[in-house]
């Protein structure tokens, strides 16, 4: 560097520049998700282990060791499986069904799935609530039918709930299987049939492994959403159906327990991310 | 070969789709280890009728055998066809040997038997160094013969080609279809193949089928096809030629005198007097000057376009007629734009086809 009447090298300062406006433009994003959505976390783990007295599992032993708090665990977790395995029945067909159709029945049928989207939870829930009560559409339909007398107990049993789950979910199953299925080339399934693979053997054997990314990310999806449903068991069946979601909203807003609260709140994400984990790994290794 | 029984066997087969027939009572039969392509222009038919071979498209009328079999209500998987799709349609969650023993497993073949089958495969397509790579990996070459060694592998009755090599580049695809050609006659495949590209059709098969809406317009070797056209589409989609509209004037002993704007010529073909024909020949038939029992036109030179071993001279012959001549050189100096010339051309090698309505 001893020539130093010479012009500096005019690459490496507008290097430098590009490298710092790259940082720029990625810096308000990164500040957002750090201060909104990874702060909260960490600030809730630390809820959870901390109290007056310090460091304390206190909490986690309560939620993991009493046969009540296990019970709910499991609640969420049926809920969550149960609702992803009757989306995910559903939507399959559906997904191939909405792929095949073509012009405007497709925009129809794409529209029935897109704009219940735009309507809360709340209202989505309440109206199963109506369709299924002791006076509502589908008891009365059924006595006036004349297949039943009496209304059949429908409302606040899992059954309700796992269908209402499902049926709220179902958008966030069929759109991801639907992407794949769409752009599945059709020619796959003709190679298959001339190779002697008949139509059950080249379902198992080339579509449905083809299709796994999309189920994948449908399952994480609506497992996650349903695994924390909050307002869909409130409504559906209440009190006698505790789900770690629930649990979590007694702790804060009546028992005044944040800790305990936290805690059900850091073991409640576990169990999604573990989900999630598990697909993302899936859909890496395909077969 | 000719004695060889016929192995493949299309009868009156047709297919309609909506207003449209796309296939109009083909007939077709195909020998054991014969090659065959279909060529035509798009939307000709050439590919449902594969997809009718192959059991992809059921035909609304007709019947198709093979190796002695009516399979014509039999559904593809229980074929025993091979087809190579344009697309490849190579499975992409599986790697080269899983899509080769693919056929095989889901025919329940012993593990050993797959094994070897797709060593053999691969080996015959010189893919054996990939055996283990994802499709994704594969240049669009690999992928064709993988496509390829796939649809061998379960020595299906019958190889049907879609168009399986027009996604590749120029030079591949010549190098492709002179490989494919030995290799397919190496392990005695019948085969058809699908093609728009008239080359590939010249190179590839013992015979070509001419397809034009939904006809087989001319089943022909590829050198009585390009020499002896039996109709005007054929003549237009394979090779280059002159064509000059006229009148038949007289007819007689299977030749027809022709008044055309370039003056009289005559021609093979059997017309009555009165007749709209289009005299037409083969460029390589002209010659600079006269010679005997031909027909002659004189005009300016147009264009030269010189091509190696030969040069295509374009010759304005006046009312809007043309004339296409390709010249060796060795028997002649070759003229340059502009020049007048008389070119002649033998009345053998002169053919007259209907005039037709050109879509």
């Amino acid at each position: 560097m001893t020539e130093a009447a010479l012009p500096a090298p005019v690459a490496a300062p507008s290097v430098d520049r590009e490298r710092l406006a790259a940082i720029g433009f990625v810096l308000p994003s990164f500040v957002i998700i750090a201060g909104v959505f990874a702060l909260p976390l960490v600030l809730l783990l630390g809820v959870s282990i901390v109290d007056a007295n310090g460091l304390t599992f206190a909490n986690y032993k309560r939620l993991l060791g009493t046969p009540y708090y296990l019970g709910v665990v499991w609640n969420s977790l049926r809920l969550g499986l149960l609702t992803t395995l009757i989306a995910f029945l559903i939507s399959y067909p559906a997904a191939f069904a909405l792929a095949r159709a073509r012009g405007a029945l497709r925009s129809v049928l794409l529209a029935t799935l897109f704009l219940p989207l735009a309507a809360s939870v709340i209202v989505k829930a309440f109206a199963w609530t109506i369709l299924l009560r002791s006076d509502g559409i589908v008891n009365e339909t059924l006595m006036a039918l004349g297949i039943i007398e009496d209304p059949i107990r429908m409302i606040f049993t899992e059954t309700a709930l796992i269908v209402g789950a499902a049926n709220i979910f179902l958008p966030f199953m069929i759109l991801p299987i639907y992407a794949i299925v769409a752009q599945l080339d059709r020619r796959y399934a003709e190679a298959a049939a001339t190779l002697g693979a008949s139509p059950i053997v080249a379902f198992f054997r080339v579509i449905l492994p083809l299709t796994l990314p999309g189920i994948i990310a449908g399952v994480a999806l609506v497992f996650s959403l349903s695994v924390s449903a909050y307002v869909v068991p409130t409504l559906l069946i209440g009190e006698k159906y505790p789900t770690l979601a629930t649990a979590i909203a007694k702790a804060y807003l009546l028992a005044r327990e944040p800790g305990f609260g936290a805690a059900a709140g850091v073991v409640l994400l576990a169990i999604a991310i573990a989900v999630v984990a598990l697909s993302a790994r899936l859909s890496r290794e395909p077969k | 070969m000719s004695e060889a029984a016929p192995h493949l066997v299309v009868r009156s087969v047709s297919k309609r789709y909506g207003p449209t027939t796309v296939l109009d009572h083909i007939d077709l039969t195909i020998r054991r280890g014969e090659l065959v392509t279909l060529l035509g222009p798009s939307g000709c038919g050439k590919t449902t009728l594969l997809r009718a071979i192959a059991g992809l498209a059921q035909p609304d009328t007709g019947k198709v055998e093979l190796a002695g079999r009516d399979i014509t209500h039999v559904p593809p998987h229980k074929r025993n066809v091979g087809v190579v799709f344009q697309s490849y349609a190579l499975f992409p969650h599986l790697t080269v040997a899983g899509n080769i023993a693919f056929g095989l497993k889901v025919r329940g073949a012993a593990r050993r038997e797959i094994d070897a089958a797709v060593e053999r495969a691969l080996s015959l397509v010189k893919l054996g160094h990939l055996a283990g790579r994802r499709i994704s990996a594969l240049s669009g070459g690999q992928q064709q013969r993988v496509a390829l060694a796939r649809a061998i592998a379960v020595e299906p009755d019958v190889l049907l080609f879609d168009e399986a090599l027009s996604a590749l580049d120029r030079k591949l695809r010549e190098e492709m279809q002179v490989e494919l050609r030995r290799l397919l006659q190496d392990v005695k495949a019948t085969a058809i193949f699908v093609t728009h590209d008239q080359d590939e059709a010249l190179t590839m098969s013992d015979r070509v089928a001419v397809m034009n809406k939904g006809r087989i317009e001319q089943l022909a070797e590829p050198r009585e096809l390009y020499l002896r056209p039996a109709s005007l589409f054929a003549l237009n989609f394979v090779g280059l030629s002159t064509r000059i509209a006229g009148t038949v004037l007289a007819a007689g002993n299977g030749k027809v005198e022709v008044e055309t704007k370039v003056g009289r010529l005559s021609a093979l073909g059997n017309f009555q007097a009165g007749s709209p024909v289009i005299v037409a020949a083969r460029p390589e038939q002209f010659r600079i000057g006269e010679q005997s029992e031909a027909n002659t036109a004189a005009g300016r030179v147009r264009s030269v376009v010189f091509q190696g071993s030969r040069t295509l001279v374009e010759v304005d012959a006046g009312a809007g007629e043309s004339l296409l001549a390709e010249l060796s050189g060795r028997d002649g100096a070759i003229p340059v734009v502009h020049d007048e010339i008389r070119l002649s051309w033998p009345v053998t090698e002169t053919f007259a086809f209907p005039m037709e309505m050109q879509a």
